[in-house]
C-alpha cells in the first residue's frame, strides 16, 4: 500500500514541478534563517553565520537536487526529456522524418496485415469448453496424399474403440460432410427455393463433449441417436437468421429436410465455429447393423471427438489408440492393412486440418524480410544523418553527457520514430485488413473466420514497432556514441575518408541488404511464377461456356441406384432442349476439383497388398461427358446406349492411367477392378483411352484416372453439365426450371460456369500472388532505395579522397574504376550469401505446396543482374560526379 | 566531520519519527537540531539529508506537513505525525530493539565460555 501510495504521488509530483520548486525554495530559506538566527546569537559575525549554515546544510544547490530526485521519478524524466528532444530533432527534419516515418509504416503495415490472418486463424481458441482436453482422434492413410493423416474413421473402428478406449470421459462421432436438401418454407428470401446446405450428422454426446451450449433450445438428447427419435435438428445461427429470420419462436417447429419432417430443437450461438468444419445443421448420427458389417470397414467418414479423463496427458491417449489400430489392423487386415490412427487436441487438429499453416508461414517470412529490409533503409538514413550530427554529439560529450546517455537519447528519437511509423502502419494496416477480408470470399471455411485488427495484432505491432527502434538505430547510435570529441569540434577537421569503424558498418549494411533483397525477390519471385504456370496451364478440357450444377438426390425420394439412374436419364433430354445447349452430360466430379481417389486391381497381375496397390481417381459420367468437358478421346470408343446395367460393365482410362497402372501396355481389352467403398467389387473392360486432364485446377500434377458409366454405377450426388453456345450464366435460370420441372423439391447447388468453378477454388492462390506481388514489388523499390542510398552516400563521402588523388596526379579513369570495383565487392559478396540462401527455396516450396512445382532457373540470373545494375548505378552516378569536380573544389568539400 | 558518525540511512526515519512523537508539530531545523542533541552531538547529520527523508516519509503518508509560523514569528514548514505514523513507529521501535537485542546478545563477552 504505502510503496504504491508513495509512486503514485512521485508520478503525479511529475505534473506540478513549479509549485514544488518555488515551495522547496521556501522551506530552505526558512531553514537557513533559523540557523542563521540561532548561529547570530551563539556570537558568530553575520558572513560567518551564514557560511557554516550552509556547510551545515551540505549545499544550497545539493539539497535541493536531493529533494527532487525524491520528488519524483528522476528515470522517467529523463525518458519525458529525451523524448520531447527527440520530437523536436524530428520536426526540425520534416524530410528524414517522413521518408523513414514512411518507410517503417509500410514494413510495419505489411507485418501487422499479415499477422491479423495469423491470429485470426492459428491463434484464436476454438469455441470449446477447455479446447486442450479435447482430442480428434482420425485415420492414416496408407496411400498418401494431401493430409493422408487426418483421413476419417470407419464406423465399426469408431464403435469399437469407444467401447475399447480407457482414457475418454465421453466421445462423439461426426460425419461433417454431409449434404440436405432444405424444402422451400419460410419467410425470407432466401427461403424461396429449396436448398442444398452442408450438414453434419453427430452423436448425441457431440455438444457435451466439446462443452458448448446452444443459444437457444437445447442440444441433443441421450437416445436421439435411435431410430424413430432421429428426426430432430439443430440450426447454426447463420441458417436460422438468413433462413428463418432469427425466428425464437422456431423451437418445437417441424421444417422438411430430404422430404421428412424434423423438429428444430436448437440454435447454436454465432460464435460456434470450428474452423474447418462449417455445417449449416446438425442431425443426430444413427448406427444400424450395417454399420457393424465388414463392408462398412471401408466406408471412412467419421471424426473420433473426444475428452479426456482428468489426469490422462496426450500421449496416454495417443499409445492407447494407437495399440487399438494396431490390433485392428491384425483382425482384419483385409481392410485396415497399413491404416494407422493419428490423436491430436481440438486446436491442433482444426488449424493442422485446415493446412493454412505452411502458407502463413511463409506470407509472415516474406513480411519479416520486407521489413528488415525496411530497418536496413532507416538505419542507413540514420546513419548518414548521424554523421551529419556529429558535431552536435561532440557537443554533448564536451559538457559531459555519458556515451550511455547518448545512446540512450538516440534511441529514443528512434522510439519516437518508430512508433509514428507503428501507427502510421496501423492505420494502412487496417486498410490492408479491409483489402485482404473483402477477398478471402472464396470458401465457406475460410469467410466464416472474423480477420480483423485484434488485441493479438496491436501487441504485435507494438513489439515489431519496438523491435525496430532497436533494429535500425542500435548500430548508428552505438556508432554516434563513440564520437571522438576532440577531431569534431574543431572546425577544420575534415576526415579524408570516413573512419574504418564507419565505413565497416556501412560495408555490412550494404552487403546485407543486397543479400536480404535477393533472397527475397528470388522467393517471391519463384512463387509468382509458379503460381502464374498453374494459372496459365492447359487443364486438358474446354472450361469455356460450361454451365454447371451440383444436385444431390436425396434418399428419401430417391431410393436406390435404379431411381438415381431413372432421374438421370429424365434429367438429361430436359437440359437437353434449353435454348442454346449444345451437349449435355452428368458427372460425378467437375473435370479438375480433386475427384476422389480408389485402389484398384488389373487382371493379370499380382494381387498386392492394400497400401501397395496401384490407385486412381475415381469419376462416374455419362455417355457425353468427354464430349461436353471437352476432353479428346485418344483410342477405343466413348460409353454408348448400348452399355446399360444389364451388360458387361466398361470403363475408361486416362493416358496417365495407361502409363503409371499399366506400364504403358495396350490398354484396350484389359480387365480392372475398382475398390469403391459401398459397392460390389466387379471386374470391368477398359474401352477407351481419353486425354489427362489436371486433378486439381490449381495443381500441376496428372494422375491417374478411370471413368465408370452413370447408367452402370449410378451415384446420388452429381453435377448437371452443359456446353452451350453462349454465355453460359445467361442459361442459369432455364437450367433451374428444368430441374424443377424433374423433381420441385429438389435444390440445386453451386449452379455457376466452369469458369468460375475455377476461380472460386483458386482464390486463394491468386490473392496469394496479388499479395506477394505486391510485397515483391514493395521490396523491390524499398531495396533499391536503400542500396542506392548507403552506396551513394559513401561513394560521396569520398568527394574528398577523390579530390586528393586527382590533385596528386591520378587518373580519373583509374580513380572511378577503383570506386566501382570496391562497389562491385560490396555487392558481389552480399549477392553471393542472397544466392546460396535462396538456392534451397524451389525444393523448400515444392515441399510445402501441395501439387505445385516451382523451378525457374532465369530467375537465379534475373535477380542478381538486377541488383547488381542498382548497386552499379549506384556507385557510378556519384564516382563520377566526384571525379568531374575540380579537385580544389574536392578538397574544401565536407 | 572527524571522529563523529554519519547518520546511519535507515534509522534516520526512525529518529524523525520518535523525534516528532515526542515534541510534536516541528519544522525541519527543529528535527535537525534534536536529533543532533539526543545523540549527543555523537552524531553528525548532514542537515540537507533530512529533507529527502521527510518528503519521502510525507509521500508515505507517515507524517504530514503545513506552514506556521515558528516561536520567533518565522514562516516555516511544520511536520507532524499521522496515525499511520504513530503504528509504523510503534512496529519499527519494537524491530529495531528486537535487532539490537539479539546483537547484543552476540557481542556480550565471554559468555559461551561460562
Amino acid at each position: 500500500m504505502r510503496p504504491l501510495r508513495a509512486l503514485f504521488l512521485r508520478l503525479a509530483a511529475l505534473f506540478r514541478k513549479d509549485r514544488h520548486e518555488r515551495e522547496v525554495a521556501a522551506e530552505m530559506a526558512s531553514h537557513l534563517a533559523m540557523h542563521i538566527e540561532d548561529n547570530l546569537s551563539a556570537g558568530m559575525s553575520a558572513e560567518e553565520a551564514r557560511r557554516q549554515a550552509l556547510i551545515k546544510l551540505g549545499g544550497l544547490q545539493q539539497t535541493k537536487e536531493l529533494i527532487r530526485e525524491r520528488r519524483g521519478l528522476p528515470m522517467l524524466e529523463i525518458l519525458l526529456q529525451d523524448l520531447r528532444y527527440g520530437a523536436r530533432m524530428l520536426a526540425k527534419n520534416p524530410g528524414f522524418t517522413l521518408v523513414a516515418t514512411l518507410t517503417l509504416a509500410l514494413g510495419i503495415a505489411v507485418n501487422a496485415t499479415m499477422f491479423s490472418l495469423v491470429s485470426a486463424f492459428l491463434l484464436r481458441r476454438p469455441s470449446a469448453r477447455d479446447p486442450e482436453h479435447v482430442v480428434v482422434v482420425t485415420s492414416i492413410n496408407p496411400a498418401s496424399g494431401f493430409q493422408a493423416d487426418t483421413s476419417p474413421l470407419s464406423a465399426p473402428n469408431y464403435l469399437a474403440w469407444r467401447e475399447a478406449s480407457q482414457v475418454f470421459a465421453d466421445t462423439a462421432a461426426a460425419d461433417e460432410y454431409r449434404t440436405v436438401n432444405l424444402a422451400s418454407q419460410g419467410l425470407t428470401a432466401a427461403a424461396a427455393q429449396p436448398e442444398a446446405l452442408r450438414s453434419a450428422a453427430v452423436s448425441p454426446t457431440y455438444f457435451s463433449v466439446l462443452g458448448v451450449s446452444p443459444q437457444l433450445g437445447r442440444t441433443f438428447a441421450e437416445g436421439e441417436d435411435q431410430p424413430g427419435r432421429d428426426h430432430v435438428v439443430i440450426l447454426s445461427h447463420e441458417l436460422w437468421e438468413r433462413h428463418f429470420g432469427s425466428d425464437v419462436s422456431l423451437i418445437d417447429r417441424t421444417i422438411r429436410l430430404n422430404r421428412e419432417n424434423y423438429t428444430v430443437v436448437g440454435v447454436m450461438p454465432k460464435n460456434f465455429q470450428l474452423l474447418g468444419f462449417t455445417p449449416q445443421l446438425w442431425t443426430p448420427l444413427v448406427f444400424n447393423l450395417a454399420d457393424q458389417t465388414a463392408a462398412a470397414r471401408k466406408d471412412r467418414s467419421l471424426y473420433l471427438f473426444a475428452r479426456l479423463k482428468p489426469g490422462v496427458t496426450l500421449d496416454q491417449a495417443r499409445a492407447e489408440i494407437v495399440t487399438l489400430a494396431r490390433r485392428a489392423q491384425e483382425d482384419f487386415p483385409e481392410t485396415e492393412k497399413g491404416w494407422g490412427a493419428a490423436v491430436r487436441t481440438l486446436p491442433e487438429f482444426l488449424i493442422y486440418g485446415f493446412g493454412i499453416r505452411q502458407g502463413l508461414g511463409v506470407m509472415m517470412a516474406t513480411v519479416g524480410f520486407v521489413l528488415m529490409i525496411a530497418c536496413a533503409n532507416v538505419a542507413g538514413l540514420l546513419l548518414t544523418r548521424s554523421a551529419r550530427r556529429r558535431k552536435e554529439l561532440a557537443i554533448r560529450l564536451a559538457l559531459g553527457a555519458g556515451s550511455f546517455r547518448i545512446i540512450r537519447q538516440l534511441l529514443s528519437e528512434n522510439l519516437l520514430m518508430a512508433f509514428l511509423g507503428g501507427g502510421l502502419g496501423l492505420l494502412l494496416a487496417n486498410w490492408g485488413i479491409h483489402f485482404v477480408r473483402a477477398r478471402l470470399t472464396f470458401n465457406a471455411a475460410i469467410t466464416a473466420v472474423q480477420i480483423s485488427l485484434d488485441s493479438n495484432v496491436l501487441l504485435f505491432t507494438l513489439v515489431v514497432s519496438m523491435a525496430c527502434a532497436l533494429l535500425c538505430g542500435f548500430a548508428p547510435a552505438l556508432e554516434a556514441s563513440r564520437t571522438d570529441i576532440n577531431t569534431h569540434l574543431k572546425d577544420e577537421s575534415r576526415a579524408a575518408s570516413p573512419s574504418r569503424s564507419q565505413s565497416r558498418l556501412r560495408t555490412v549494411m550494404v552487403t546485407g541488404e543486397v543479400a536480404l533483397a535477393l533472397f527475397l525477390l528470388i522467393g517471391t519471385g519463384l512463387l509468382i511464377r509458379g503460381i502464374f504456370l498453374i494459372e496459365h496451364q492447359n487443364l486438358g478440357f474446354q472450361a469455356e461456356r460450361l454451365l454447371t450444377a451440383a444436385v444431390t438426390l436425396d434418399t428419401a425420394h430417391y431410393k436406390d441406384a435404379h431411381q438415381q439412374s431413372a432421374f438421370v436419364r429424365d434429367i438429361l433430354p430436359r437440359l437437353q432442349r434449353l435454348p442454346g445447349a449444345q451437349t449435355v452430360a452428368v458427372s460425378s466430379d467437375l473435370p479438375a476439383t480433386g475427384p476422389g481417389s480408389v485402389t484398384l486391381q488389373v487382371k493379370g497381375q499380382p494381387d498386392l497388398p492394400a497400401n501397395q496397390k496401384p490407385t486412381t481417381l475415381d469419376i462416374v459420367v455419362t455417355a457425353d461427358y468427354f464430349q461436353t468437358a471437352g476432353i479428346p478421346m485418344l483410342h477405343g470408343r466413348p460409353f454408348t446406349d448400348t452399355d446399360t446395367a444389364a451388360t458387361p460393365r466398361v470403363v475408361l482410362v486416362n493416358q496417365e492411367f495407361v502409363r503409371r497402372n499399366l506400364k504403358d501396355q495396350e490398354p484396350l481389352g484389359k480387365q480392372i477392378r475398382l475398390d469403391v467403398a459401398g459397392a460390389p467389387p466387379e471386374w470391368s473392360e477398359i474401352v477407351g483411352v481419353v486425354g489427362n486432364v489436371k486433378t486439381y485446377s490449381e495443381a500441376t500434377t496428372d494422375d491417374p484416372t478411370a471413368y465408370e458409366f452413370f447408367l452402370q454405377r449410378p451415384v446420388p450426388s452429381f453435377s448437371l453439365m452443359v456446353r452451350t453456345n453462349a454465355d453460359p450464366d445467361g442459361l442459369a435460370s432455364a437450367l433451374r426450371n428444368a430441374v424443377a420441372q424433374a423433381d420441385v423439391e429438389l435444390p440445386l447447388d453451386r449452379l455457376m460456369s466452369m469458369r468460375s468453378v475455377i476461380d472460386r477454388q483458386k482464390g486463394g492462390d491468386v490473392l496469394f500472388t496479388r499479395i506477394l506481388g505486391c510485397f515483391a514489388i514493395l521490396a523491390l523499390i524499398l531495396s533499391a532505395i536503400g542500396i542506392y542510398g548507403l552506396i551513394a552516400y559513401s561513394v560521396g563521402q569520398r568527394t574528398h579522397e577523390i579530390g586528393i588523388r586527382l590533385a596528386l596526379g591520378a587518373n580519373r579513369q583509374d580513380v572511378l574504376r577503383m570506386v566501382l570495383r570496391e562497389g562491385l565487392k560490396m555487392t558481389a559478396i552480399g549477392g553471393t550469401v542472397g544466392l546460396a540462401m535462396s538456392l534451397p527455396l524451389p525444393k523448400l516450396f515444392d515441399a510445402l505446396f501441395f501439387g505445385l512445382h516451382f523451378s525457374e532457373v532465369r530467375l537465379f540470373f534475373i535477380v542478381p543482374l538486377a541488383i547488381l545494375s542498382v548497386a552499379m548505378l549506384a556507385t557510378y552516378i556519384p564516382a563520377r560526379r566526384a571525379t568531374r569536380v575540380d579537385p580544389m573544389v574536392a578538397l574544401r568539400y565536407e | 566531520m572527524g571522529d563523529k558518525k554519519d547518520v546511519w540511512q535507515g534509522t534516520l526515519a526512525l529518529m524523525v519519527l520518535k523525534t516528532l512523537q515526542a515534541l510534536g508539530p516541528l519544522h525541519g531545523y527543529g528535527i535537525a537540531r534534536r536529533i543532533e542533541q539526543t545523540s549527543g552531538d555523537l552524531l553528525a547529520v548532514n542537515y540537507g539529508t533530512l529533507y529527502p527523508a521527510l518528503l519521502k516519509l510525507e509521500q508515505e503518508g507517515y507524517i504530514s506537513s503545513e506552514w506556521g509560523t515558528s516561536d520567533n514569528n518565522r514562516k516555516a514548514k511544520y511536520y507532524k505525525l499521522t496515525r499511520a505514523g504513530r503504528k509504523q513507529l510503534g512496529k519499527e521501535a519494537r524491530e529495531w530493539e528486537q535487532t539490537t537485542a539479539i546483537l547484543a546478545r552476540f557481542l556480550a563477552p565471554g559468555k559461551e565460555s561460562a
